[in-house]
């Protein structure tokens, strides 16, 4: 088992966030989690991070639908960020809408951070196939 | 014709006086004789009974041209060898020798110019004293001037009767002293009796139709007698047959010696004239009939653009109660400016380039600002030298149309708003639904792993809560169907000063603990046609919107306000909350479970909600907002339907 320094989970939903943080147990050791309730809270989190040179998460668990910033707008902002390290997002979403897959596309390639696709829910082996430092 | 029975002459030959004078008288008389007729002012010749020439007058001399020849001892023929009736003379003076006087005899005779002349002779039997016929006496009478005169009246008179018989025009004559009436031949024909007809004045004048005609044509008459008036008049007559026709019938007075004698007058048949007159009346009347009934507007404009006719529709649409408003006129006297400067550019391009103009769609907007749309065609008049005179305009009102294809337009937004609305609803739905069934699965395979008790209730616990979430994302899902298939229900009218005073009622224990203020600056009388169910939840959401995302520094104030706008009742109800950045969320604002402000009544429902119930009513909902100052919505209450 890979020892991870930090991730972060963004979800405005308090049973998913419970959900992944109870499996990272199961399949992960990691030192620091952080956790957010929107793209926004998310943003602003990670360029005081930058800010203070703390390190940044390195696998990020991002929900779509998010009251006041979602995931799309946090993934534009995100990657407009000068960071030099590969970060992983991990998409993890209930939404079939090929709108959305359409957009990870986008955003796919236009970074050079790692970024999948994930549906709601997420067993456990698949938990741990994306939990590692990209 | 003259006819001479008698001799002219008694003459006494000088021989016969042999013995009854001495020879010295004899002689005497004999060239007094010869002196007296050389004298004769009319050109006389003596002949013997052998035709030669005994005396001759010198005026006889100098008519023929024998003033260089010896005339006299030689035979008449021989002098006028050159005559061609030689042997119908001679049976005339054989028959004067016998005491038998000619009748008169006419030759024509070459003059040395080479010009005829004409000339009568007569020949009479020359008696002497004992009325003895001893030769012939031949007087010659230029006619040369009568011969020509009478040639030209023939000529005139076949001209002039060529020139009636094809113009039909006839002619008639009155003498008063005889009070007799004369036709000529195509009067005669005209009137259609026989040409042996005798007509007088009576008849005459019962020819023309009974009425009108006939008390013209009397009148007319009466005045040419009585003021020696002339007329012309266009008139009725039945003809013999009992055919109407159409006359035209002239009349002059004749004078002679400043005394009336008669009346002269011409009489034509004018009926084809007149029904070819008829009938383009009656071809303009109903094309005039056609033009006005057709339901365009049909105008005709001269090269400056101006109006030179324009039938009923055009009038009524121009607002005058006759063409006679419109005629000279041009499109600067009606219209805005902008639209006459458009219309006259279009008129002179056509007559410019002979291009008709057709079916182009315009607006035109009079001076009291009433917009009609047509589709309209303008077409070039040209004249036989293929140059524009003016334009003939054809415009038909589709304003109508216009409308009804608003509408349909309208009503397609609406449809595919409708099925937009449709689908996001779908991916609502199963989005909502999934993202519940995804924690209902995950929470299960952690509790059926989970082997610690509290752990174990602590999923439980969510659990319930998942399902309590479900059962309130199903009733919001619900309550939109709802809205979504009661579009159908009447609206009523609603005092919108009052509804508001009931929703502050509802609140006032929220307000209260918001220190909101609530400004209901609705007049008292302003009535909005609505749905009374929605009318409460919609100013309930708006208002507690207002009070809910209030700015931390500042007391909540939530302003209420009404205007009409075209179809629109306009309510708009403005706070000085948080605002919302409208260039990120702008798109999401109304959209399902979409909340912008991290609070903890945030549903992200009731925008919603709210937005189908506007729409529902046929109103639509517009935003401003600045952030840190706060959000106006204009609701559009539609007045119409």
């Amino acid at each position: 088992m890979t020892k991870i320094n930090s991730i972060c989970i963004i979800d405005d939903d308090p049973i998913t966030v419970f959900g992944i943080q109870k499996m990272l147990g199961l399949v992960t050791e990691y030192e620091q989690l952080y956790k957010f309730v929107n793209g926004k809270a998310a943003i602003d989190g990670i360029i005081d991070m930058l800010n203070n040179n703390t390190p940044l998460p390195q696998v990020i668990f991002l929900d779509i639908n998010m009251p006041i910033m979602d995931g799309w707008q946090f993934l534009e902002e995100f990657i407009k960020l000068k960071i030099k390290e590969t970060v992983r997002i991990n998409i993890v979403t209930s939404s079939i809408d090929d709108f959305d897959r359409n957009n990870w596309n986008h955003y796919k390639e236009q970074t050079h951070h790692l970024i999948t696709f994930n549906n709601k829910p997420i067993k456990k082996e698949e938990m741990k196939q994306i939990t590692k430092v990209a | 014709m003259r006819v001479h029975n008698k001799p002219l002459f008694i003459w006494h030959d000088p021989t016969t006086l042999v013995g009854k004078y001495d020879n010295m008288l004899k002689k005497d008389l004999k060239l007094a004789n010869n002196y007296l007729i050389k004298q004769l002012p009319k050109a006389t010749a003596f002949i013997n009974s052998k035709f030669e020439v005994i005396h001759a007058s010198n005026q006889w001399i100098k008519e023929f041209n024998f003033e260089t020849r010896n005339v006299f001892g030689k035979s008449v023929f021989s002098l006028f060898k050159d005559g061609e009736k030689n042997e119908e003379w001679k049976l005339i003076l054989d028959k004067c020798l016998k005491g038998q006087p000619s009748d008169l005899f006419n030759i024509e005779f070459k003059d040395p110019n080479g010009n005829t002349q004409w000339f009568e002779w007569s020949n009479i039997p020359w008696y002497d004293s004992e009325e003895n016929i001893v030769g012939v006496i031949i007087q010659a009478e230029n006619i040369t001037s009568r011969v020509i005169n009478e040639i030209q009246i023939e000529k005139l008179e076949a001209l002039l009767l060529e020139k009636s018989e094809i113009t039909k025009i006839g002619t008639w004559d009155y003498n008063i002293k005889t009070n007799k009436l004369n036709w000529c031949d195509i009067t005669k024909t005209i009137h259609e009796v026989p040409l042996d007809f005798i007509p007088n004045v009576d008849t005459a004048i019962n020819f023309y139709k009974d009425g009108i005609s006939r008390n013209t044509i009397s009148m007319a008459f009466h005045n040419a007698m009585i003021n020696n008036k002339p007329w012309s008049e266009k008139s009725q007559i039945i003809s013999a047959n009992g055919i109407e026709k159409w006359v035209i019938a002239t009349g002059q007075p004749v004078f002679k010696n400043n005394e009336l004698i008669g009346l002269i007058g011409t009489f034509q048949d004018i009926s084809d004239q007149v029904e070819g007159d008829n009938k383009i009346k009656e071809n303009e009347h109903l094309l005039k009939t056609l033009i006005d009934n057709l339901p365009l507007n049909v105008y005709i404009k001269d090269r400056e653009s101006r109006k030179i006719l324009a039938n009923k529709s055009e009038c009524e649409y121009m607002g005058v109660s006759g063409p006679s408003e419109l005629l000279g006129k041009n499109d600067y006297d009606f219209f805005t400016k902008e639209v006459a400067a458009e219309n006259i550019k279009d008129d002179v391009s056509v007559i410019k380039s002979l291009r008709p103009i057709l079916n182009k769609e315009t607006v035109s907007i009079k001076k009291d600002g009433n917009a009609t749309t047509f589709l309209i065609s303008k077409i070039p008049l040209t004249n036989d030298k293929g140059e524009a005179y003016g334009i003939v305009g054809i415009s038909t009102d589709i304003t109508h149309l216009k409308q009804k294809e608003e509408e349909l337009r309208h009503l397609i937004n609406v449809t595919s708003l409708q099925n937009k609305k449709l689908i996001n609803f779908a991916h609502i739905v199963s989005h909502n639904l999934r993202s519940h069934t995804a924690n209902f699965s995950m929470l299960l395979d952690f509790l059926s792993h989970e082997k610690e008790e509290t752990e174990k209730e602590n999923i439980l616990q969510m659990l319930r809560n998942a399902s309590d979430n479900l059962l309130e994302t199903l009733d919001n899902l619900n309550e939109v169907v709802a809205i979504s298939t009661n579009i159908n229900i009447e609206k009523t009218p609603v005092k919108l000063n009052n509804k508001i005073e009931d929703v502050k009622q509802n609140l006032s224990s929220y307000i209260v603990q918001n220190k909101a203020t609530i400004v209901n600056e609705i007049p008292i009388n302003a009535e909005i046609k609505v749905i009374p169910a929605y009318i409460d939840s919609i100013l309930m959401n708006f208002i507690t919107n207002g009070v809910k995302y209030k700015n931390p520094d500042k007391d909540p104030i939530v302003k209420i306000s009404y205007k009409k706008e075209n179809n629109y009742s306009v309510v708009s109800i403005s706070d000085n909350g948080l605002g919302i950045d409208l260039k990120k969320y702008g798109s999401k604002l109304f959209g399902m479970y979409k909340t912008f402000h991290n609070h903890k009544d945030s549903r992200g429902i009731g925008l919603y909600i709210t937005k189908n119930q506007i729409e529902a009513m046929n109103g639509k909902v517009t935003v401003t907002s600045k952030v840190g100052e706060g959000t106006k919505f204009n609701i559009f209450f539609n007045d119409k339907d």
